[in-house]
């Protein structure tokens, strides 16, 4: 059984600049609307170490990382592209939703589309 | 009935007849034995203090000791025991129930605090020629490690190279009281790299020093009460994070590192304080691909100066906190003042085959090698 998918239009495409996000309210959730280079990223506003306000940081920034291939020196990756949590600093690639220290850890994820100027967040 | 309690009722095995592997004890090295094995112009240095009195593991120009800062009272503790050969060695761990002994030194477990590199360097030269000519022996038990000179890691990387392939050396030591800078400075990768490719585990030891290097600014205390606990289990502490921040687990997958002498009750402090760090400052570590526990876990720990609780059942339960089953090692630290003479640990309420994983089993695994000390990697 398939349920229908609700819509809620949370704004305009100018409220939204990229390398910004936002929270907005979509009946009790809070979710953290990001846009990314053009593209736009729905995460709820809990982060799952201790329930931090994930959403209400800075807005997104990089991280660091070192590979075997680069004599493990540290490269700045991800750039815009990385929430980290205002309470503990745990960070979460924002498109994948993937957590950066707990590769098994992995936010939900709100389809956030953009119709004409509307933006929406589909349920 | 449940596994548990079969378990409970299985007859426990005596020591005699379980394999034990006894990962820390002591040769002494003396200026006048290592005169011969020594490179001039630092042989004639030797020379120079070979008669100069010995206090316990304090020799002026060879082993700077705790003497030097505070009164020195006579005891009547027999904490000043020495091993001078293999045979009195192999003698006395037989009195102990010890099938295979691991070989560290007296004095140079503070090799670091020697100021000059190059005499170091030939201290340590020295040692492991003399160590490999006189003491190990696969045929009495007596199992060396290849003494690692922090003070130029390139030369302890071809002393690793030189002696990869003598049956008689299973490890590498990683001096660490008095270190100047912790094991995971990346000045020591060529030490890593040829104990990786040489198979060899590096095991880590330290002993009580007092010298301006964290966690050895130990002149605060005015007891070796303070001062052994701390250039102990501190250090170990520091060193282990110092090497597991700069990724020296992932940078050396194949690594095996092993803990001496420490005992084990920090084991699961230091996986949960690592772990909570690592959620705030994963960034400042990228090195690691997954929290720092897993690579902790990964690591050997032995049980010498094993604690002592009341109900010995709690070693089970700190063991069982960092899965300690099959990374946790016998050590004795024969024939120094806190030996734990096996029957200590044997009467930890282990399951039988618990105990023999920790009083061999283990260390075969850490050393690649048989139950007759013959290493599975010579090429």
């Amino acid at each position: 059984m398939t349920r229908e998918r609700e819509e809620h239009v949370i704004g305009n495409v100018s409220d939204f600049p990229e390398g910004s996000h936002r929270l907005v309210k979509v009946g009790r959730r809070e979710i953290g609307v990001f846009n990314v280079g053009g593209d736009f990223y729905g995460l709820p506003n809990v982060c799952p170490h201790q329930t931090g306000p994930l959403c209400e940081g800075k807005p997104p920034l990089g991280t660091l990382v070192s590979r075997r291939e680069n004599d493990w020196r540290f490269e700045w990756v991800h750039d815009g592209e990385i929430v980290a949590c205002p309470w503990h600093g745990l960070e979460y690639h924002i498109p994948t939703g993937r957590c950066i220290a707990y590769p098994s850890v992995t936010l939900r994820r709100y389809e956030v589309v953009v119709e004409g100027d509307e933006v929406k967040v589909r349920l | 009935m449940t596994q548990e309690a079969t378990r409970q009722r299985e007859r426990k095995e005596k020591l005699e007849d379980i394999l034990v592997v006894d990962c820390d004890v002591h040769v002494h090295e003396s200026p006048k034995e290592l005169i011969p094995y020594c490179e001039m112009p630092w042989r004639v240095a030797l020379e120079n203090i070979q008669d100069v009195q010995e206090f316990y593991l304090d020799i002026p120009g060879f082993s700077p000791g705790t003497t030097a800062y505070e009164a020195v009272f006579p005891s009547g503790q027999e904490g000043r025991k020495m091993v001078h050969d293999a045979e009195q060695m192999r003698r006395e761990l037989d009195e102990i129930h010890v099938d295979l002994g691991v070989l560290f030194p007296d004095h140079f477990l503070k090799i670091p605090v020697i100021a000059q590199t190059e005499y170091a360097a030939a201290l340590a030269r020295a040692y492991n020629a003399w160590l490999l000519d006189k003491w190990c022996d696969v045929e009495k038990g007596l199992l060396g490690c290849i003494l690692a000179c922090p003070q130029d890691p390139e030369d302890a990387a071809r002393e690793i190279e030189k002696y990869a392939n003598e049956s008689g050396m299973v490890g590498v030591f990683l001096p660490c009281a008095g270190l100047e800078r912790l094991w995971g400075h990346r000045q020591y990768d060529p030490i890593y790299e040829a104990a990786q490719a040489a198979d060899l585990p590096v095991l880590l030891h330290s002993v009580t020093v007092i010298h301006p290097v964290f966690p050895f600014n130990t002149q605060q205390f005015e007891t070796e009460f303070g001062r052994h606990i701390c250039s102990h289990t501190f250090s170990m502490m520091a060193n282990i994070v110092h090497m597991i921040t700069t990724g020296v687990p992932v940078r050396y997958p194949d690594l095996r590192v092993a803990v001496t002498e420490a005992g084990i009750s920090w084991v699961p402090f230091l996986m949960h304080k690592m772990d909570r760090e690592y959620v705030e400052r994963r960034r400042e570590v990228p090195f690691l691909e997954d929290k720092p526990s897993t690579y902790l876990k990964k690591m050997y720990f032995a049980t010498q100066p094993v604690e002592e609780p009341e109900n010995l059942g709690d070693l089970v339960t700190m063991m069982n906190l960092y899965d300690g089953e099959d990374n946790t090692i016998f050590a004795s630290d024969w024939p120094h003042h806190d030996f734990d003479h096996p029957s200590k640990v044997h009467q930890v309420p282990f399951t039988n085959e618990v105990r023999r994983k920790v009083f061999g089993e283990n260390a075969l695994r850490l050393f690649n090698m048989d139950a007759n000390g013959n290493r599975l990697n010579l090429r």
